[in-house]
Parts: C-alpha cells; structure tokens; sequence
C-alpha cells in the first residue's frame, strides 16, 4: 500500500466504479478501497440472502431458503434502454460481462387501478388511460418529441424551447390524467415543478422515453441478471484490466492533507500517496449535507405483482397527484427469471422520497397492489450531496442515489464529477477507441 | 465467427496466486492452440483475473455462470499451492453450477528449482476430484493437453452446458441494437 497512485477512489458503489474504469482507462494510476467486504456500497445486491437478514438486523435467514439463489439489490432501478448508462456500458465495453433481460410491463396507477403504460401505438389506441380523442392529442405529442431536433427550428414547430411545459400541454390540450403519466410514466419526473420551467429538457426526456422502447423488446428498461450488483463489478473489472489496484474489506482511517489538497489516504497504519481523492458521501460526512431522505421496502413475495399479467418484472408508477403527495411513489418488480430469487420468487421494492413523520405510511397505497407479503425489509436513507467541489482540496465526492427508478441522475452525477476531476466533459469518442480491442 | 456457426461458448476461469502464469497459459491457449480460420462449432470464452487476485477481491460475477476452471500453481513456488484450498473455497462460494469442471495445473516445469513434486499436485488433484496436469507455458509442454482434456470433459458433462440454451439467456447489448440469446462472441474456437 506504501506506493503513490494518481487517484484513490474509497467506496465501490456505481458511480465510483464507473469513475474508477474511465480513470484507469485515460491512464490513471488508481488504487480502489472499500471498508466493506462486498463490491457495490450502497448499491450492491445482497447475496447469500442470509447477509440481507443482517443487513437488515433482522435475524436468522429461514432455513427453507436457498440463500445462494439471492441477489436483492439495495437500491432498486433500471436502465433506459436508449440511456445514458447503456451507452456507457457499450462503449467502454462492459457490456460484456453482463447480460440483460428487458423489463415485462410500465405500469402508471390512475383512480386506485394499474394500467399499462402504452409501449406502441396498438397498446396506446386500446389503453383506457385516455379517451378517443385525447389518445389523438397525446400521439401528436409523442410525435413531436419524436422527431425533436434542437439544433433545427423547423423540427420545433412553432414552439419556442423556453416555453413552461405546461404551455405545451396547454397546446395540445391535454387533460390532467395524461399530463400525469406523461410527466412521472414518461419523462419520469419524481415531482411537478417541471411544469413551470422551459419545455425542452422534458420534451427531450419523452423524447429519451420514446427512443428506448422496443430497442431490447417490449418496454423501455432493461435489467442486469444476477442483479444490479453486477454493473459496479463490471465496471471494477474495467478499472482492473486497464491496471487498477483493488482492495476489499480495507478500513477507512482518514485522509493527508498538505496546504488545503489531499496528498494520501491511510489505512491499517499504512498511508497511501495521491494527488486526488474520490470517494462516496459515507467516507467524508463532514463534507456533506443532508438534502432529502428516501424510503425504500423491499418485499419478497412468492406470487407476481397482481394485475400485471403475471409478469416476471414491472415497473409500477404512483403519480403524487393521485395520491395527493409531493412525491411519486415506485415499485420495481423483478424475480427468479433475474437469477436474483429462488425459483417462484419475486422481489418488489417501493420507494419514494420521504415528506412526513412517518414514511412507512406513506408507501401504503403502493403495498395495496402488492398482494401477500412474505418478508419486509424497511429502510431510511438520507440523501447526501458535497458541501465541497473539490476544486481546492481534490477530494471528490459523489451524491447519494436518488428515488428515481432509472440511472439518469446517477449518469449525471457521474459526468458532473468526471468534469470536475478532469476539468474536460466526458467524451464517448475518447473511450470507444482505446476500449474496444481489449479482450480476454 | 457467426452466431450459426457456433452450439454453444463455453466459460472457462483461470484463477490461483499472483506470478504463477495465468496470464501467460492463456496467451498460450487464446494463440497457439486455436486456428481463427478453422470452422467453429464450440467457443471457448476465457476468463483472466485482471491481477484481482493480488488482494482477493475478484468479483462473484467473475465466477458467475462459468461451465470450466483451471486453478494454476507454481511447481517453483510452494506458497502457491498451499493457497490452493483457499481458492477451492472461494470457488464454491461463488460458482453458479455445482458440477464445474476443475482442473488443476502445475505451472513452470521448466524450472529447475522445483519445490513441488507431481505426486504432491496429483494427490491434491484426487482429493478433490480434479484433472491433473504439469506444464510449461514457457515452452509450450503439455499446455494444448490441459486444454483439450478440460474441454473434452465439459462437453462429455450431462447438462453442464446443453442447458445455457438461447431462450434462457439474456439479451447481450451492442452499439447495433438487440441481439438476443447471442450465444458466440467471437474469442477462440475448438473441435
């Protein structure tokens, strides 16, 4: 450990993992550290099951079990098709060590029912989210954005980027319903305040929507076998192919610093050399602060989501509207057919970002659709974000995941983070030349 | 190499102690005994540690799904093979399929200081129901013989591989779009 690297990264969660691989990739020298005997942080997925029990400090695991059939994930989420991270895997070549499975069903509640989210036109002409006409209305919104090139007026059609989200709807007169599940189901906004600011970033989320679906299969997500776990180990195998050092199970005793600016990392009595830090918000909680808390359940069932067709994965959304909340609440439902249960088992999450004393309560209307329970693993997370840039003292540090229930925002905090370390934005171009040849 | 062209890809590690040439016995494998031109029917996908094993922290997903794995020791470097239990552990820990193939091979026989004996490696193999072989990556003795013997051993291993058909797989992203139950990525081929 007594040697001098470029950077240290403390923490093997996603997006230190990425950073990590796209580090060593550029030529770095990284030495990657955990405290904890597992790859993944925060989000990793807990296997055998008998380590979520502890996790949860619930006790022994029930012996009928088979533990080593598990995978349950932390945090659930998944990938956008056509999003930010599937790129990432493609071009730096992690794709290789993974494999995916597209997720069945979109589901959006309305009036106390599930229905599907419309994957094609068929499904949108027979889905009774909308009526007749509104169907009409909402297609030439999709249209739109379909076809959406910023950089060309005439693609705008009239209307100006600036533009609140709500003027736009009020163009194509949509009702509150559809504008429900086209701002939480589609352009998968947590909250409304979307609706007053400039249309364009939401037209080019619908946009991001639209383009996904039917690029693996049916629906817009694609979820990683063996759980979400695999993707930081993906991307730590990256990172160790291009000459990064890994150490698991590696306590954490503080950082050097030298005139404002990190200069090494020590461990075991040992110091590390580096000219930069980058590091999950668990490792400097003096550097950060609380923004938001998420609550998330994880329920093992042994019986498919009710109402879904007896799909293998879903995606529910609750939109704050119908259940007059701030805040939409998710459930994501894989199973068995993820390698992440044992055979005939389902594991649905529900999160949302908490609003009251009692967050527990507040996923209620998500455990109605449910059916019977066999487990429930409850859990309050804050939500962290750096109170330091790292500009001055080159330490580094990533937010908290969010409650969305896709990586777009993990992707951005990414990017942001790569820009801040590089001083340059992420560029695909430089990863997809020097990645590809590699190989085992 | 086409998708039709090829039944099934085998994965296959190479795992055990930094510096006993695994990196190396694959560079062997993956170049010498395999002609790119020769029609596929079986593909053999291997998998290196990427110096993961220095600190033991390879990824369970390195182990996931793999039908063969050959665990190298140092016959020079008696440390080596008194890790080789350790390994084992980790190997069942983490394998997804009960019936892998294991082989065991004792690298370096080239070398003149050996410090342990082919009796010693062959026990150890027994005890552990394992292929047994010793070899020189450096001058190529034996290596095409591992080879063969541990592929031979997984295709003649009911249900170690059969089962892998496409429809259970997953779908395998690239630049191009979907491609589904993609069964052959184009490593090294055999047979």
């Amino acid at each position: 450990m007594d040697e001098k690297y470029d950077v240290i990264v403390l923490g093997t969660g996603l997006k230190e993992c990425v950073l990590s691989g796209l580090l060593s990739v550029s030529g770095k020298k990284v030495l990657h550290m955990d405290r904890n005997s597992y790859y993944g942080g925060e989000s990793a997925s807990m296997t055998p099951l008998a380590d979520l029990y502890k996790h949860f400090n619930k006790g022994e695991c029930p012996e009928n079990y088979k533990g080593k059939d598990w995978n349950v994930d932390l945090i659930p989420k998944f990938l956008m098709a056509n999003g930010q991270l599937v790129k990432l895997l493609i071009h730096s070549g992690v794709t290789r060590y993974l494999e995916f499975k597209c997720i069945e069903g979109s589901y959006v509640y309305k009036k106390g029912k599930i229905n599907k989210v419309p994957s094609n036109e068929k499904e949108a002409l027979s889905s009774p989210l909308m009526g007749m006409f509104e169907k009409r209305r909402f297609a030439s919104l999709l249209k739109f954005c379909d076809e959406l090139d910023e950089n060309n007026p005439a693609t705008l059609k009239g209307i100006d980027p600036n533009q609140t989200m709500r003027d736009v709807f009020e163009k194509y007169n949509l009702d509150q319903g559809t504008r429900d599940f086209t701002g939480h189901a589609i352009a998968l906004y947590t909250e409304d305040s979307y609706m007053d600011k400039p249309c364009l970033p939401t037209l080019k989320k619908i946009q991001l929507y639209t383009q996904s679906l039917g690029r693996y299969g049916k629906s817009s997500y694609l979820y990683p076998l063996y759980g979400l776990g695999e993707l930081p180990q993906g991307f730590a195998r990256l990172s160790a192919i291009y000459g990064g050092t890994y150490m698991l199970n590696k306590p954490f005793e503080g950082v050097t610093m030298e005139g404002g600016k990190v200069t090494g990392v020590t461990s075991e009595g040992e110091t590390a050399q580096c000219d930069m830090v980058i590091a999950d918000p668990s490792y400097f909680p003096d550097k950060v602060k609380v923004v938001g808390k998420v609550v998330r359940c994880i329920c093992i069932l042994n019986h498919p989501v009710p109402n879904t067709s007896d799909a293998q994965s879903t995606q529910i959304i609750i939109p704050q509207n119908q259940v007059s909340r701030n805040y939409d609440i998710y459930v994501s439902c894989v199973s068995f057919a993820h390698n992440v249960a044992e055979k005939g088992y389902y594991i649905a999450t529900v999160s949302t970002t908490v609003e009251t004393d009692d967050p527990e309560s507040e996923l209620e209307p998500a455990f109605k659709l449910l059916g019977p329970v066999k487990e429930k693993f409850l859990s309050i997370s804050d939500i962290y974000e750096p109170t330091d840039d790292g500009s001055e003292s080159k330490i580094f540090i990533s937010s908290s995941f969010d409650a969305t229930t896709h990586f777009e925002t993990t992707c951005d905090d990414i990017n942001k983070l790569y820009e801040r370390i590089m001083g340059e934005p992420f560029d695909f171009s430089k990863i997809q030349s020097t990645v590809d040849p590699v190989d085992n | 190499m086409e998708d039709d062209d090829c039944l099934t890809t085998l994965k296959i590690l190479i795992i055990g102690e930094s510096g006993v040439g695994k990196s190396s016995l694959l560079l062997r494998f993956t170049d010498d005994t395999f002609d790119p031109e020769q029609a596929a029917t079986i593909g053999v996908d291997f998998k290196d540690t990427a110096g993961q094993e220095r600190f033991r922290t390879l990824t369970p997903s390195y182990y996931r799904g793999a039908q063969g794995v050959i665990l190298v020791y140092d016959v020079s470097n008696s440390q080596t093979f008194h890790k080789l239990d350790q390994w084992l552990n980790e190997l069942d820990t983490y394998s997804t399929k009960s019936d892998i193939v294991k082989m065991l091979v004792g690298n370096k026989i080239d070398k003149e200081k050996r410090e342990i004996t082919r009796d010693q490696g062959l026990k150890f193999a027994r005890k552990h129901s394992m292929l047994f072989i010793e070899c020189s990556a450096k001058t190529r003795d034996g290596v095409q013989c591992a080879f063969e013997e541990l592929v031979e051993k997984i295709i003649q291993t009911p249900g170690l591989w059969e089962s892998d058909s496409k429809s259970s797989r997953g779908i395998v992203m690239s630049a191009g779009g979907s491609q589904a139950g993609q069964g052959c990525s184009g490593y090294c081929s055999v047979l």
